[in-house]
């Protein structure tokens, strides 16, 4: 997957109110892989929102979002599948790990399903990111932070042509901050792909190609 | 089985409610397969055919009653009443006695002994389709008479244990009977003949002395008066000779029903009542526990909602989200299949001796378990259907 679309993309819940200033909603948005893309959002201008319709979890939207010029409406089940494995590594706000499964389960869940690192690679991020402690204990037992951390890890765990991250250091330290921004461009290095950040305020310490507001 | 999926997935399976599921689909299941069986086992002492395809025949006179005999109460069969048999449902058709209109002696010749016997006689005839002798030379032609004859065979038992075991006759076997040389007189308008004639068979069925139609029609018109003669027995050929319907009718009528046909036939048909019955409370438990365990796997998947659909989000298909449960229902229900198949098989264990005792030879467990089979298949599927639409449904998560 080269490119993503949203043209004149607004959801439902916005249609008829006052239009507020956006260069993501209801605008041309070409979004290419490769690229490094922040999107700086207030609460509540639906920074999630978009997320999900570009994950295709939901279509309560108007307007068209395309993936290399393709409406995704028509993508089936198991394109999306596909999609899901090999096209979009997504982020997740909530994260949403399975709390009793142990941090290292939450993403072999992910990574059996891809094949994509070995358990050595993956307790290497563990430990890259300060966890390797925490690699047997339930994720419900994990601070929100280690949490994020964890989710981060599995994001990790797949072939990408888009990261797409929704606010993922939220709950971080600089420190943190700036080790996730590596281990997130290396990976997009390596895979060609693009990233895409969204954010309320705490950045990923990144070099953007781009920054939009939403 | 994944494990991983397995661990986050079988939270909230609700051990209590699979299992009161497995014991209702079991108690269920058992006794459908169970009467099935015990049905198929015991239906040989009902006939040898089938009760639901086996044709049967009653055969119909008028009641007679003294005072009736005195009123001059016509004991014939009109036309009217015929046709009003023939319009019952349980009716297939009807055929007539015909009576000889002329009075018969039959000599029989025993063997080289030079003794004979002689003996009033009487013939019947009733329509070809209704005689169950179906290999015998069944014609007569004016041009050579000679006279062939179906009699009962209670009569050749009659005979063989009666009467020649006393006499110190020969006791004769079928084969033999077509050989013993018969003789009938018959006399009437003016004429008396000797017809040479044999046996050609005998009946189960019918209780009298059988000679062709054809014959019947050309005797008559030989040596009868003359008048026509309305039927006095009628064979009617039913559905279930057990039925209700038809005791009702005789009796409103008056009519009466040789032989204890209708009375085998209705144990036969309350044993068909009665399995039906049963196998149908059967079913009926089959069909509650599987919405039992449909229930069950809503409650499960709803209170899995959320793990589901983060699966799903991970990349994981409706597919490979609903094996596991899939599997769980394919296991539960093969599981309630053997123990049902296996308790039919020692209540039959329990059972056969009786009907060993009474020669009954055994009838084959196979349609029995083909049929919990089809219903555990029937129940799987649906249950398997349900899963797959309920999965694919949280599909998209609207906000």
């Amino acid at each position: 997957m080269q490119i993503i679309e949203l043209r004149d993309a607004l959801p439902r819940v916005f249609a008829g109110r006052e239009p507020v200033p956006s260069q993501v909603w209801q605008c041309q948005l070409r979004l290419e892989r490769g690229k490094h893309y922040l999107i700086v959002a207030e609460s509540g201008t639906g920074k999630s929102s978009m997320c999900s319709y570009i994950y295709g979890y939901r279509r309560d939207y108007s307007g068209t979002i395309t993936f290399d010029g393709a409406d995704i409406g028509t993508l089936t089940v198991p394109q999306w599948c596909e999609v899901r494995r090999t096209g979009i590594a997504y982020l997740p706000q909530e994260m949403r790990l399975f709390g009793e499964l142990t941090a290292l389960e939450n993403v072999q869940l992910k990574n059996r399903l891809t094949n994509h690192k070995s358990e050595e690679e993956i307790l290497g991020l563990f430990a890259r990111l300060g966890l390797a402690d925490k690699v047997h204990t339930p994720a419900a037992r994990l601070s929100i932070g280690q949490q994020q951390r964890v989710a981060i890890v599995r994001t990790l765990c797949q072939q990408a042509d888009f990261f797409l991250l929704d606010e993922p250091v939220s709950h971080l330290d600089e420190t943190n901050n700036a080790i996730v921004a590596q281990l997130f461009t290396a990976e997009a290095d390596r895979q060609g792909a693009a990233i895409i950040v969204t954010s309320v305020g705490n950045h990923l310490l990144l070099d953007y190609d781009e920054e939009l507001r939403l | 089985m994944h494990s991983l999926l397995w661990k986050l997935l079988r939270k909230n399976i609700s051990l209590v409610q699979l299992i009161g599921f497995g014991i209702a689909n079991l108690v269920g299941l058992t006794i459908v397969i169970l009467v099935v069986q015990f049905y198929r086992d015991v239906q040989p002492v009902f006939g040898d055919e089938e009760s639901f395809i086996r044709k049967d025949y009653l055969v119909i006179t008028r009641s007679v009653t003294s005072v009736g005999a005195m009123m001059g109460t016509p004991s014939e069969f009109s036309e009217a009443d015929i046709a009003d048999i023939e319009a019952q449902p349980w009716c297939r058709q009807v055929g007539r006695f015909t009576s000889s209109e002329f009075s018969i002696y039959a000599t029989v010749g025993l063997g080289n002994s030079g003794r004979s016997m002689y003996s009033q006689f009487f013939f019947e005839a009733i329509p070809t389709d209704f005689i169950d002798v179906t290999d015998a030379e069944w014609e007569f032609s004016p041009s050579q008479p000679e006279v062939p004859v179906i009699v009962s065979r209670d009569y050749l038992s009659l005979y063989n244990f009666g009467f020649a075991a006393t006499q110190g006759l020969p006791r004769i076997s079928e084969g033999q009977v077509n050989s013993i040389p018969l003789s009938f007189t018959l006399t009437g308008n003016g004429r008396s003949e000797a017809l040479p004639g044999h046996i050609v068979g005998f009946s189960n069925r019918l209780n009298t002395v059988i000679v062709p139609e054809q014959f019947m029609q050309w005797a008559n018109e030989r040596y009868g008066n003359g008048g026509h003669r309305q039927p006095l027995r009628l064979i009617v050929e039913v559905n279930s000779p057990g039925d209700v319907k038809i005791d009702q009718y005789m009796v409103e009528h008056h009519y009466e029903v040789a032989g204890d046909k209708a009375q085998a036939g209705k144990a036969s048909y309350f044993l068909t009542v009665v399995t039906t019955i049963v196998v149908a409370v059967g079913v009926v438990i089959s069909l509650l526990s599987f919405f039992v365990l449909m229930l069950s796997i809503y409650l499960l998947l709803q209170k899995n909602t959320q793990r589901l659909r983060d699966l799903l989000l991970l990349g994981y298909s409706p597919a490979q989200v609903s094996r596991p449960y899939k599997l769980m229902v394919l296991a539960v229900n093969g599981v309630v299949l053997v123990l049902a198949v296996v308790a039919m098989l020692v209540a039959r264990a329990a059972y056969r001796p009786m009907l060993e005792a009474l020669q009954i030879p055994p009838a084959s467990v196979w349609i029995a378990i083909a049929i919990g089979t089809a219903i555990i298949a029937l129940i799987t599927t649906g249950n398997i259907i349900a899963i797959h639409r309920k999965v694919k449904a949280l599909w998209i998560q609207e906000s």
